[in-house]
């Protein structure tokens, strides 16, 4: 079944749903402009946020600011790479959200006023809000990797932000010759799509494996100690591709000299403490902080990197009126070192809980209990993928992270008896069709 | 008696849906993976907006209590108490059923009534007409979905729960499990 007719079925059936609920939503029609919301950045997190307030209060104009006509979803981008999918898949525009009456202009934010509340960009208008979302994503700490630039990435792709940064890594891996070398360099946590480096080995490997590259390898050097979901990758890479220094996979971790300090871009040697790797693919995943918006606006106060936010609310600790969503913020239970994820799942959910405070305010209301959640699934062969999930609620002002409910799909049953195969072949399914959701509940 | 209509009509047309109570947060965030007002936009993932509120709360807390397997639910929902589990069957329960009409060919739409005669007594003819509260919907769910829930349930390492339904889906011939879940995605009414 082909995704357009998908669509097309869904849209019906969500006009026909959207009639039914008229009657309980008031329509924007006769609702004068309570507030200003100005939004920052249209991926996940941002275009969520603007589409759930105009759908919970169209009383308030929001503006949506973003650079990229088209979003290119980061999530399963990995297995673009692998020729699993089309990128085109992954891709949505913003007419989604005009029609929920978001203004969307495409220009890029020069500037904030936080005291006269303005946002300034770079084709010269200004605009002020009331309230200020900002969902910037990340940007990269080029300069941390000795020899890594922007430049640098046109020749070693980090494809950690989708889009033509994947399609040349997908390009680089089908030009390298079979007994090549795939060098995965990871990043000092966190980084954003936690189990994303150890994924995307994965999805190399499916490659090389079925397209007579056998004798190929792909080696992670890991700037960490452990990563996400890592009896499960193992277990994988063990079963699928073979782990190990025998294996296709190989995973060096931080305290094995895994820590790629320096690259050489021409000869595309990776340098560690004491080693150097050669490869004939090299993916440098750099360090990654906020958007430079947020960071510009000396929000980042979490080492400097991060920016802190309330957990009622999401709003800037640093900055009344300015809430940060998404991978720029800083949030969960860090105590019980189980940080937010820098996931698209947890920026919707950080969206709307931001959407119900603002909309709180603007109505004068209490605010309302805010819920976060996160699942995050990880494909590694078409038939095979595991997720993780989280909850955190709030308790006296803090994030707790819900030990009972989160955590990884099974490693082995409760009996120790391997998991059944059709576990694996839900979770790889189930991941298809939570990205169809998660791109139609932000950008439809 | 209009007065009090009145303030009704004025109370609902003022509403956010923030002042509807926290149900409607706790929702929100079904909705990433099982679309605004439970209209799946993902063909794996099974609409639930307009299943009746029993049949939600049921699995729901037979996930819960571990005796129905699933690969995901069974862990997210362990973070929802009795109560708020009951409150989401009710919100999404209450919802309209707004069946995804997903086309098929004239052949699957014929052998389907065919295969899908055992499916009937339960669910009704078209899956629109379940006869009684803890049978959902099929009419308009996702073909895909139907799929992999008959795959579960004709699966000896997957634990689910009804027995007659174990019993009919694992006489089903493996080809037409997708003609079946074809024939019902199909159904508008």
């Amino acid at each position: 079944m082909s995704l357009n007719i998908n669509r097309r079925d869904f849209i019906k059936a969500a006009a026909a749903a959207s009639g039914a609920a008229v009657l309980t939503i008031p329509t924007a029609a006769h609702a004068a402009t309570k507030a200003k919301v100005v939004v920052v950045g249209g991926g996940f997190g941002g275009a969520t946020a603007a589409k759930y307030l105009r759908m919970m209060d169209p009383g308030i104009e929001v503006t949506l600011i973003e650079r990229n006509k088209t979003y290119t979803s980061c999530p399963l981008s990995n297995e673009v790479i692998s020729g699993h999918r089309e990128i085109k898949t992954l891709e949505r525009g913003y007419d989604g959200l005009k029609k929920h009456g978001v203004k969307v202009v495409f220009d890029e934010v020069t500037g904030i006023d936080t005291g006269k509340k303005m946002v300034k960009t770079k084709g010269g208008k200004s605009f002020g809000y009331d309230s200020l979302i900002l969902s910037p994503g990340i940007d990269f700490a080029f300069g941390a990797v000795e020899g890594y630039s922007e430049a640098a990435a046109e020749q070693l792709p980090h494809a950690y932000k989708a889009g033509p940064q994947t399609l040349l890594l997908k390009k680089q891996l089908e030009a390298m010759p079979d007994g090549g070398k795939f060098i995965i360099a990871v990043p000092p946590g966190p980084f954003r799509c936690p189990p994303g480096p150890y994924e995307r080995a994965a999805q190399v490997a499916s490659y090389l494996k079925h397209h007579g590259k056998a004798k190929s390898k792909v080696l992670i050097l890991d700037a960490n100690d452990s990563f996400s979901k890592k009896g499960l990758f193992e277990q994988a890479w063990k079963a699928l591709y073979g782990y190990g220094a025998d294996g296709m996979i190989e995973w060096v971790p931080g305290a094995q000299d895994g820590k790629v300090v320096r690259v050489d871009v021409a000869s595309k040697t990776c340098f560690t403490g004491f080693g150097e790797h050669k490869g004939d693919v090299v993916n440098i995943i750099p360090p990654h902080h906020a958007g430079k918006v947020a960071k510009d606006l000396g929000l980042a106060t979490f080492k400097d990197k991060w920016c802190e936010v309330s957990p009622d609310s999401m709003e800037s600790k640093g900055q009344k009126d300015i809430y940060v969503i998404g991978d720029s913020c800083v949030g969960g239970d860090l105590p019980t070192n189980n940080a937010f994820p820098k996931s698209a799942h947890m920026a919707m959910t950080q969206a709307k809980v931001a959407v119900g405070a603002i909309i709180a305010k603007v109505n004068g209301l209490p605010l309302p209990t805010p819920y976060y959640v996160n699942t995050c699934y990880s494909v590694v062969a078409p038939d095979y993928g595991f997720s993780v999930v989280h909850i955190y609620k709030v308790e006296n002002g803090t994030w707790v992270y819900v030990k009972e409910a989160s955590g990884v799909s099974p490693v082995t049953m409760p009996d120790k008896s391997p998991v059944p195969a059709i576990y694996r072949k839900l979770e790889a399914e189930y991941a298809n069709g939570w990205l169809d959701n998660v791109l139609a509940d932000a950008f439809a | 008696m209009s007065k009090h209509f009145l303030a009704l009509v004025l109370a609902v047309g003022a509403a956010t849906s923030v002042q509807a109570g926290d149900i409607d947060g706790l929702a929100r965030t079904c909705n990433n993976c099982h679309g605004v007002n439970g209209v799946s936009a993902g063909p794996s993932m099974p609409s639930i907006g307009g299943l009746s509120e029993a049949y939600l709360k049921n699995i729901m807390m037979e996930w819960k209590s571990g005796a129905r397997a699933s690969a995901t639910m069974t862990r997210l929902i362990k973070g929802y108490s009795d109560d708020q589990i009951a409150d989401l069957a009710k919100y999404f329960g209450s919802k309209t059923w707004a069946p995804v009409v997903q086309k098929t060919s004239a052949d699957v739409l014929k052998k389907g009534k065919d295969v899908t005669e055992r499916c009937e007594t339960c669910h009704g003819d078209t899956g629109s007409k379940p006869d009684d509260e803890l049978t959902p919907k099929l009419n308009g769910q996702w073909a895909k979905y139907l799929e992999l829930e008959l795959m579960k349930y004709r699966d000896d390492g997957f634990k689910m729960v009804h027995k007659k339904m174990s019993k009919n889906a694992r006489k089903m011939d493996e080809a037409d499990v997708a003609t079946s879940a074809a024939f019902f995605g199909a159904q508008s009414k």
